[in-house]
């Protein structure tokens, strides 16, 4: 038995939901041509169908680009701290695509190994994901090659599915049950499966390729077309790496962390002039082997849900998919 | 009591230190009086006040700005108030178009002698800004919730008759230049993307199709290109214009590069409609012939839309559209003229530029970039099409390239011959602007 | 409650200048509950921060036996160790640690220690020293070869004195060629090569190598002519790092996480590991 909800119950119940003071985001129409995750002012402003993935991240409502960790005050020579104390308001992230939830669990790892990075997880606590199925795919599409599917459940709280007037309602978590108590109406009808794209590369070869073929040719060749930008890394589901800088002056100010990529040539450059990255080559090889060795030894799972942002960004058409396929031939 | 009353402006003034420097110190030694809201910056010269500095200004709660130097010819380094008289003379068009209010800038010329000028100056900027009220639309979305409907979206390229013929000769050039050995490496068009062909038999890997967007020249400056060897590189007519600057500062070697031309109709992206040349003109081989350029209507029909809004909305456009930025500086990894080892973004001694991507570091980056870019923007376009965000960008680079053409007749990339638009300077550069 | 990310208020107690462009600074918990509680391992490292301009990662030079301060030493390089340059006695700085394994000195008892350094390098050795010392029934010779650029490079020349007095210890100071002056007695020549010339004899021996890349690669074989094994050398890495928690994702060296499993390694776990440091 699953359940159903009108569209525009939906839009109705999301009305509400704003109407509560909650953070709703969701896919929108920035302008033509481009459908981006953002905060809705109202719920008319979400675009349901008719695109295949927004161009960003909604990992951003968890991990936001730019955080505040702690401001200072200085007097003489004393320094005073103060905490963000803000309250995070509860978030609703809607019509999620089953790629951007899949990021949540995978990314709750490393914010919660060793010691537990609080900023990460109160954001990540107040926010409940909707995911909506997908019932198309394109080109840069590689979910099922990650193991992922176009209809994955993994860090969704409730899964819609489109039934053409009504949404297929499948609440996975208390969160989500919570959420559509009393809103949805049982239903035999259920969503027919959607397969999505055929898988384009096997990840267990990716991993024995580069932690083999570290040093091969390949890494060098394959991405000469790469200009060193961070598109890929700032609207990929999963990129999680951060820079921690001080903005203010002798008097007071604040201590922030800002998204980080890989890609860039600073990131590993030390005070001594050395890069032990000192290329673009080198740099993509990293990105691989973070995603494909390093995450899945050390949490048993691929930092990487076959989203195809990386490719849909990138202003050379390169990205992920151009790089793990190749290795098959390299 | 109304607010106007009350309220006192905060001025910095960046004042040179040979000139506008000691007529304030006469007004001060001469007793005369004038309000206490200046805030006086005393540097060198009035050529090397960055206009980041203009900037920051504002960013810390300034309500106006005064930049004051030697009248023309007086200049202690000769001609630093002339290099600075013509940045300015740009600097304030792209401050115009990004919605700043330039009633708040002040730019005057106070001798050493003028000790009244500057009473008055000071006098004059402070009541004026005491009517104008404290500055709060800077980089403020102020209520405009989104700005104006976009155009809509762009028809497909049209196809091109001879596209199947330029291939076909481009291919076959290629092949002859790579087995002569003329070059190591043809930077060119392929299916996905760019390609590097470095043996001939690999030739037909080029192709030429609607998708060659890119402006394959930025690739001159990457180490990991340099490192293929003598490089062939394939142009649109509006990527040669670069390769005029980029051998005008010296980035390029015009002796070893080939350069192969491809007359273009268009890729229907929105940047094509600015663009100005379809058939390559200095390009060593070219191949096809294009149609003509787009009508000077299509051209500025985004930036007049802009324009016709008021700064307040301006300024509101562009801080939606920044919100979405993120700094993964595409704009600049795609832009063949941004070619600095180390970025000003990624310098930190001093941060000119907020890392963060919050409104002031993202104004302050996009202020840099286009500004950087002036009198040297050939208007390619592609940091509008790399934009993961969608953001305009080439929308101030137009503006900086219509201020150009607008003031001094220059088009960047246009004649070989021409001197650098900044770096330059002329006796008869207009000055209206300065009190 | 206070994350991951806010560091400890720390009272600078002694400033010392080593170098023209190297200075060491001791530091106090302002807390003193915290002060109490805190605990480290020599070898393991610190991100200290000076506020406004921002945290930087250096190794925790003082011995962990040293209960009521802490000593960490830099170079003048960059925006952050500037600021750190004009700090005084007095004033506030933050710190956030220890992070990273630090030395294993458990498993260093009962042997001989040869430390070789270089430049910079001396801080990380001289914990290690200066705890081997504090518990000298546990260890056996102590040998410690140290070189930098030019006599006015080196650091902590003070306590190289006051070691080389100790019993079973043998301190070699070296300045590359040219960078002596007329009144130096210690060695002229490059690490590798000056401790080749000491003849130290390397049974039952680990040897904590630190200093700039080329250094330890010229050193290596010297060490291993000596029958040293890769498992019985350390060397410690210098990878940059922002988090020190291994969260922030640029320090790993191909599948470690520097912060975590650092910075301290063998030469045999080097080995394995691909070159991405």
């Amino acid at each position: 038995m699953s359940e159903i909800i009108s569209k525009a119950g939906l839009r109705e119940l999301a009305k509400e939901w704003i109407a509560q003071g909650k953070v709703v985001a969701g896919p929108v129409q920035t302008k033509p041509g481009l459908v981006m995750y953002a905060k809705l002012a109202s719920a008319d402003e979400i675009v349901w169908e008719g695109f295949v993935r927004p161009a960003n991240s909604v990992k951003e409502f968890v991990f936001p680009r730019h955080e505040l960790l702690c401001t200072y005050k200085m007097e003489g020579n004393r320094v005073e701290l103060a905490n963000d104390g803000a309250e995070i308001p509860a978030q609703i992230l809607l019509a999620v695509r089953p790629c951007d939830a899949a990021a949540f669990p995978i990314l709750d790892h490393v914010f919660n190994w060793d010691c537990r990075d609080e900023l990460y997880n109160r954001r990540r606590e107040a926010t409940t994901v909707i995911a909506l199925a997908c019932e198309s795919h394109d080109e840069s599409c590689f979910c099922t090659s990650v193991g992922l599917s176009p209809q994955a459940e993994r860090g969704s709280d409730v899964m819609l599915f489109d039934l053409g007037e009504e949404y297929e309602v499948r609440s996975l978590t208390d969160k989500g049950r919570a959420l559509f108590a009393g809103k949805a109406q049982p239903s035999e009808r259920t969503a027919p499966t959607y397969m999505g794209p055929d898988p384009r590369f096997n990840p267990e070869q990716v991993k024995q390729f580069v932690d083999g073929q570290f040093t091969s040719p390949y890494w060098q060749e394959a991405t000469l077309a790469c200009l060193g930008c961070g598109a890929c890394a700032y609207n990929c589901p999963t990129c999680h790496c951060f820079d921690i800088v001080d903005e203010g002056n002798s008097q007071h100010g604040k201590r922030v962390r800002n998204w980080d990529s890989c890609q860039f040539g600073q990131f590993t450059l030390h005070a001594s002039g050395h890069n032990p990255r000192p290329d673009q080559g080198s740099r993509q090889r990293q990105r691989v082997l973070h995603k494909f060795s390093i995450y899945p030894e050390k949490f048993g799972e691929i930092l990487c849900t076959g989203c195809g942002n990386c490719t849909r960004n990138c202003p050379e058409g390169q990205g992920m998919l151009t790089l793990l396929t190749g290795i098959e031939h390299a | 009591m109304s607010e106007a009353s009350q309220f006192e402006p905060k001025i910095v003034a960046y004042v040179c230190n040979w000139c506008t420097y000691l007529g304030a110190d006469l007004a001060g030694t001469t007793r005369l009086e004038y309000p206490a809201n200046v805030r006086i910056i005393r540097l060198p010269c009035t050529g090397r006040i960055d206009f980041n500095l203009l900037i920051k200004a504002f960013e810390i709660g300034a309500d106006a700005v005064l930049v004051s130097g030697c009248h023309p010819g007086d200049c202690h380094y000769t001609a630093g108030n002339y290099h600075a008289r013509r940045r300015w003379i740009l600097f304030r068009e792209l401050l115009d178009s990004l919605g700043f209010d330039l009633r708040r800038i002040h730019f005057t010329w106070i001798s050493a002698a003028e000790g009244r000028k500057w009473q008055e100056a000071v006098t004059r900027i402070t009541e004026e800004t005491r009517k104008l009220g404290p500055y709060r639309e800077l980089y403020q979305k102020n209520g405009f919730r989104r700005p104006n409907a976009p155009p809509p979206p762009k028809p497909p390229a049209p196809a091109k008759n001879n596209a199947a013929a330029q291939e076909q000769q481009l291919r076959e050039t290629c092949a002859r230049l790579l087995s002569e050995g003329t070059v190591q490496v043809v930077i060119g068009y392929g299916v996905g993307g760019p390609v590097f062909v470095r043996r001939a038999e690999d030739a037909a890997k080029l192709v030429w199709n609607a998708d060659c967007q890119a402006n394959l020249t930025t690739y001159l400056k990457r180490k990991e290109i340099k490192r293929l060897g003598k490089a062939a590189v394939v142009v649109k007519g509006c990527d040669e214009r670069g390769l005029v600057i980029l051998e005008k500062e010296s980035q390029i070697d015009r002796q070893t590069l080939r350069v192969i031309g491809m007359a273009c109709d268009g890729m229907g992206q929105p940047k094509c409609d600015t663009c100005t040349v379809h058939q390559p003109r200095f390009a060593d081989e070219i191949m096809g012939q294009a149609g003509a350029a787009p009508s000077e209507a299509t051209r500025a029909g985004a930036l007049d839309a802009l324009m016709q809004l008021s700064p307040a909305e301006r300024m509101s456009f562009w801080a939606h559209e920044f919100e979405r930025c993120v700094k993964c500086y595409a704009c600049r990894q795609v832009c063949p003229l941004c070619y600095c080892e180390r970025c000003i973004a990624d310098k930190n001694r001093p941060v000119t530029i907020d890392t963060s991507a919050t409104p002031k570091g993202n104004f302050a980056w996009h202020i840099t970039r286009a500004f950087h870019l002036a009198g040297r923007c050939v208007g390619c376009g592609e940091c509008t099409r790399a934009c993961p965000a969608g953001i305009p960008l080439g929308l101030l680079n137009l503006s900086l390239a219509r201020a150009a053409e607008k003031h001094f007749g220059y088009q960047a990339g246009m004649d070989p011959k021409a001197e650098p638009l900044i770096g330059t300077y002329a006796l008869t550069d207009k000055e209206e602007f300065i009190r | 409650m206070p994350d991951i990310y806010t560091p400890d208020l720390m009272e600078v107690v002694n400033v010392r200048k080593q170098t023209p462009d190297v200075k060491s600074v001791r530091i106090q918990f302002q807390n003193k509950a915290r002060a109490s509680q805190f605990d480290f391992r020599v070898g393991q490292f610190g991100i200290f921060s000076a506020f406004g301009s921002g945290e930087s990662t250096f190794n925790i030079c003082s011995s962990s036996n040293w209960k009521d301060s802490l000593e960490f030493c830099f170079r003048k390089v960059g925006r952050v160790t500037e600021a750190l340059w004009r700090v005084e006695e007095g004033d506030t700085i933050g710190f956030r640690g220890p992070y990273g394994n630090g030395y294993p000195v458990e498993k260093w008892e009962g042997k001989n220690l040869i430390f070789l350094g270089g430049g910079i390098a001396m801080p990380p050795i001289r914990c290690a020293v200066w705890y081997a010392l504090e518990n000298r029934e546990k260890y056996g010779n102590i040998t410690v070869v140290y070189g930098a650029r030019t006599v006015a490079d080196l650091v902590y020349v003070d306590e190289l004195a006051e070691w080389a007095k100790r019993d079973r210890v043998r301190v070699i100071q070296c300045v590359d060629p040219g960078g002596q002056t007329s009144d130096w007695k210690g060695e002229v020549g490059f690490v590798p090569t000056v401790f080749e010339r000491a003849k130290v004899a390397a049974e039952n021996s680990v040897a904590l190598v630190i200093g700039p890349p080329i250094m330890i690669k010229n050193t290596l074989p010297v060490l291993e002519k000596l029958g040293m094994g890769p498992d019985s050398i350390y060397t410690s890495l210098e990878n940059r790092m922002k988090c020190g928690v291994g969260k922030c994702g640029r320090c790993n060296a191909g599948p470690v996480y520097v912060c975590k499993e650092g910075p301290v390694f063998t030469m045999e776990q080097l080995q394995k590991l691909p070159q991405d440091y």
